[in-house]
């Protein structure tokens, strides 16, 4: 349920203003109260959101997941989407869909008091709304409002505590690794999040922007993309040649991926830096794909493939 | 007047001219691209290749590329001055018969799949996308054998309809079943890319296509008769089962060869033919070699308007060639043919 | 004998036999008329003489040679056909259609020479085209276009013509015109003809011989004067008709006059 945005202010005012008819406010006493009243209901509504502690929760982002049983509101969640495969607690727990097809009719007679989804989903809010669920709309940013949505995540479902202990720790994990790597040269470094299997079609790699760009900075990174504000960027051959990144990071999510990413590939580019010093490397897993709680340790792999000489 | 000299005329003007242009457009397209590089560098011979950017921008990002795109501009523009021709519909494409959507298909799976293996230096998705296109081709070429003999090539065309929407429905439904990432990566093939990196794939595609050219090279009067009817062509001497069949898989392993090479790139096969009879005229001794010609420069020179109108990011090359297809289209409807 | 046919018959796959029992014998320089209602399967007839449907019984001959032994090459340069409408996909002009009825003349990679040229021409001067040439087929009339493919079939230099209802889709002026040319085409190059048609007048001025076909078989088969009578024509359309000897026409004319039942 949204915050009323009420405004309580001529109310209040108004109030005052009769302070000195005196014989019409008696006349009126019985209004008081009840206005007494009104002005209360008013003030909490429009004040911050105090929510009652959510207990049936349903997360179909594999984040948020994440975030709720890191935070320790894992007993809460009774249902997860498709590709939430961590932690393993939640694997057993029955799965509804996803950002394409989230099961609408298998959630609603779950009778959730609490549906966390993404904020693009809005035909999924609608019929949420018709049925009266609140929701949580979760946004896909940077780094940063990783531990902002866990924060506020913990408040919305009732574990604060949880919330901001798993907060701190992922911000002291990030803290840590930028401290280590603050006074090493931050190689030109090129994030591959995805490629044509056995060849070098179809590149994608991270640009300027989004939560790979913000862990590559972190883990003591220079992306060789970062003039480009977005989140993916189309490689040619010709642009990689031309960046000439120190380092190439591929990053493969899951076992079946691995295989593809077959990293000779790149050979045929002799000329880039990462191929002739064979810094090519590919990490796998699925952290890098999930800004969640375990952020920091991908974090931590991607500063350990970039500045091996530290030991990590 | 058609002066007696006048076809061997024409063909020599023909070949010259469109020879000569695509021969220009090959050879600049390579020096332009979204990052400058210096020619004296990259023909310097003291540098090793290892370390010589420019050689490399030149030889292995810049220089397959043309060539990809030389042949499968070459190979679609052929493939769609056939079909219409067999199928005497001037708006036919290399996509009419299903080939292009059983390539589409061969591909999907592979994507979706994960699928992951090599051969001969060629990766899996131009293979199983090649395989698709040669699975739908013997569909349609055995609809063609159970063609009786005076049965109208309407059966042939409907069958291939048929054929493509069957093969078209099959790669949806695969890309429905599909997660995020997969679709991302079919999404990503649908679109065209000509960016192939290496030469392999390149040399693997000029055999059917080689084929392919193989079976053009009887086809083009042939074409000019059938183009009058079956029975038309038949009564003046084709044999018109025969050289349908020569033309049918000729055009199949050229879209094949193109599509796995670079993915499904609308428009050529339509547009280039169109325009080179605009130019030649209608004899497909003179529309046959300048398609391929022509085809070639206009798809190199797409995508080098793709890899640099909006650099360092890089339109899909289907994207240009839709642009410049829609609008040629209206123009030719409101040129009042 | 040029042309000769004897007990043909035919049928589609599975399918009934669409003509049987045919006989025919053209002699060289005759004009051989086919009538008869639709459905008698006069068409189908044009299409096993010129080669194009191979008969399920009996079998064509031509020049002492049965047809299924020649090459579609050799069965052209013999045997050429005008159908009854002319489609034409893309942009030839006149003389490159006539131009492609050498087909059968040349090698598969050859161009047409100076002699190609000179028959199209002399065929389009034949026909009275040659102010086409150069103009888009698309673009003339249909008495036009008619007399273009008739330039295009005399290109291929064949003994014999077969024609599938040359006139039907065509005005009476250019009915008249097509029958007079075909009328001086025999005439001066001695063309032998096998024409199919509805029009009755058209077959008495035309053929020297009639065969009519009703539902596949021969009716009536012999000279026109014989066998074009208001009896045979009773049978086959079910008209009662007037046929006369039109002194001024100089041939036989066919009247209809009232339904025979």
């Amino acid at each position: 349920m949204a915050p009323i945005q009420g405004s309580i202010g001529p109310r209040a005012q108004s109030k005052g203003d009769r302070g000195g008819r005196r014989a019409k406010c008696s006349g009126l006493s019985a209004l008081c109260p009840l206005l007494f009243a009104l002005f209360a209901f008013v003030a909490w509504s429009s004040a911050a959101p105090v929510f009652a502690q959510a207990r049936r929760v349903i997360s179909i982002i594999p984040a948020t997941t994440e975030m709720l049983f890191a935070m320790g509101a894992g007993d809460r969640v009774i249902a997860i989407g498709s590709y939430d495969h961590f932690p393993p607690d939640a694997q057993k727990l029955p799965r509804v869909g996803a950002l394409i097809d989230p099961n609408v009719e298998q959630i609603l007679q779950m009778r959730p008091d609490l549906v966390v989804l993404y904020g693009t989903q809005t035909e999924f809010k609608r019929r949420l709304e018709r049925a009266n669920i609140p929701y949580y709309s979760y946004v896909h940013k940077g780094l940063g409002d990783i531990t902002e949505t866990m924060r506020a995540l913990g408040k919305r479902v009732g574990v604060e505590a949880g919330a901001n202990a798993l907060a701190g720790r992922v911000e002291n994990q990030l803290a840590e690794i930028r401290e280590r790597v603050s006074n090493r040269r931050p190689p030109k470094t090129l994030l591959v999040f995805e490629r044509e299997a056995h060849s070098l079609r179809n590149i994608f790699a991270s640009g300027g922007e989004g939560f790979l760009h913000d862990m590559l900075v972190a883990a003591g990174g220079a992306d060789v993309m970062a003039d480009v504000h977005r989140q993916s960027v189309m490689m040619s051959t010709e642009m990689v040649l031309n960046r000439a990144p120190e380092v190439i990071i591929e990053l493969r999510y899951s076992p079946e991926d691995v295989g593809g990413a077959d990293l000779s590939a790149w050979s045929t580019l002799a000329s880039v830096p990462a191929v002739k010093n064979h810094r090519v490397i590919l990490l796998t897993g699925e952290e890098f794909v999930v800004p969640g709680p375990r952020v920091g340790g991908a974090t931590r792999k991607l500063a350990a493939a970039l500045h091996p000489e530290l030991r990590w | 007047m058609l002066e007696q000299t006048d076809i061997r005329r024409r063909l020599t003007l023909t070949l010259a001219g469109f020879g000569a242009s695509t021969l220009l457009v090959c050879l600049l397209a390579p020096l332009v691209g979204s990052t400058s590089i210096s020619l004296a560098k990259v023909f310097d011979r003291t540098l090793p290749l290892a370390d010589n950017v420019d050689a490399q921008v030149f030889f292995v990002a810049r220089l397959p590329r043309v060539v990809a795109a030389g042949i499968v501009g070459a190979g679609l523009a052929l493939s769609g001055a056939v079909f219409q021709a067999l199928l005497r519909n001037p708006l036919a494409s290399p996509d009419t018969l299903g080939v292009s959507a059983g390539a589409t298909l061969g591909a999907m799976l592979a994507l979706t799949a994960g699928a992951d293996f090599t051969f001969m230096g060629v990766s899996v998705v131009p293979l199983t996308s090649f395989a698709g296109a040669v699975g739908a081709l013997a569909i349609v070429f055995a609809l063609s054998l159970a063609r009786r003999r005076g049965t109208s090539s309407t059966v042939l065309l409907l069958g291939g309809i048929a054929i493509a929407a069957l093969l078209n429905a099959a790669g949806r439904f695969i890309q429905y079943l599909a997660d995020v990432t997969e679709t991302f990566r079919t999404v990503q093939w649908l679109m065209g890319s000509l960016d192939v990196g290496s030469y392999a794939p390149i040399v693997a595609s000029l055999v059917p296509f080689g084929l392919a050219c193989v079976g053009f090279a009887t086809l083009p009067r042939v074409l000019d008769l059938i183009s009058l009817g079956e029975e038309a062509a038949e009564a003046r001497g084709v044999d018109v089962v025969r050289a349908e069949r020569v033309a049918l898989v000729s055009a199949s392993l050229s879209t094949g060869a193109a599509v796995s090479l670079g993915g499904p790139i609308l428009f050529v096969g339509i547009i280039v033919p169109h325009i080179v009879r605009l130019i030649v005229g209608a004899d497909h001794r003179l529309v046959l070699p300048a398609s391929a010609l022509f085809g070639a420069s206009f798809l190199v020179a797409c995508d080098l308007i793709a890899r640099t109108i909006v650099a360092p990011v890089e339109v899909p090359v289907g994207i240009i060639t839709a642009i410049i297809g829609g609008p040629f289209f209206l123009w030719l409807l409101f040129r009042g043919r | 004998m040029l042309l000769q046919a004897a007990d043909l018959a035919f049928a589609y796959p599975g399918a009934a036999r669409v003509l049987d029992g045919i006989s025919l014998s053209a002699a060289r320089g005759s004009i051989v008329g086919l009538i008869g209602p639709n459905g008698s399967g006069k068409t189908t007839l044009i299409r096993l003489l010129s080669g194009t449907l191979r008969p399920t019984a009996g079998a064509v001959v031509i020049d002492g040679m049965p047809l299924g032994t020649l090459s579609r090459r050799d069965l052209a340069r013999r045997v050429a056909v005008v159908p009854q409408d002319t489609h034409v996909t893309f942009d030839f002009s006149a003389i490159e259609i006539v131009l492609m009825g050498r087909y059968a003349h040349l090698g598969m990679f050859a161009l047409e020479g100076p002699d190609d040229f000179a028959i199209a021409r002399q065929a389009l001067a034949a026909t009275g085209t040659t102010a086409l040439e150069s103009r888009r087929f698309a673009t003339l009339s249909g008495g036009e276009k008619q007399r273009v493919v008739i330039a295009s079939a005399l290109a291929q230099a064949s003994d014999v013509l077969l024609l599938d209802e040359p006139t039907t889709a065509l005005d009476v002026g250019f009915q008249f015109e097509i029958a007079t040319l075909l009328k001086q085409l025999n005439r001066d190059r001695g063309t032998t003809m096998v024409v199919s048609t509805h029009d009755l007048n058209l077959a008495a001025t035309l053929c020297t011989e009639l065969i009519l076909l009703r539902g596949g078989r021969v009716l009536a088969q012999g000279a026109t004067g014989d066998v074009l009578t208001a009896a045979n024509i009773r049978r086959l359309y079910n008209v009662d008709a007037d046929v006369t000897f039109h002194q001024r026409a100089g041939h036989l004319t066919v009247v209809p006059i009232a339904r025979a039942d």
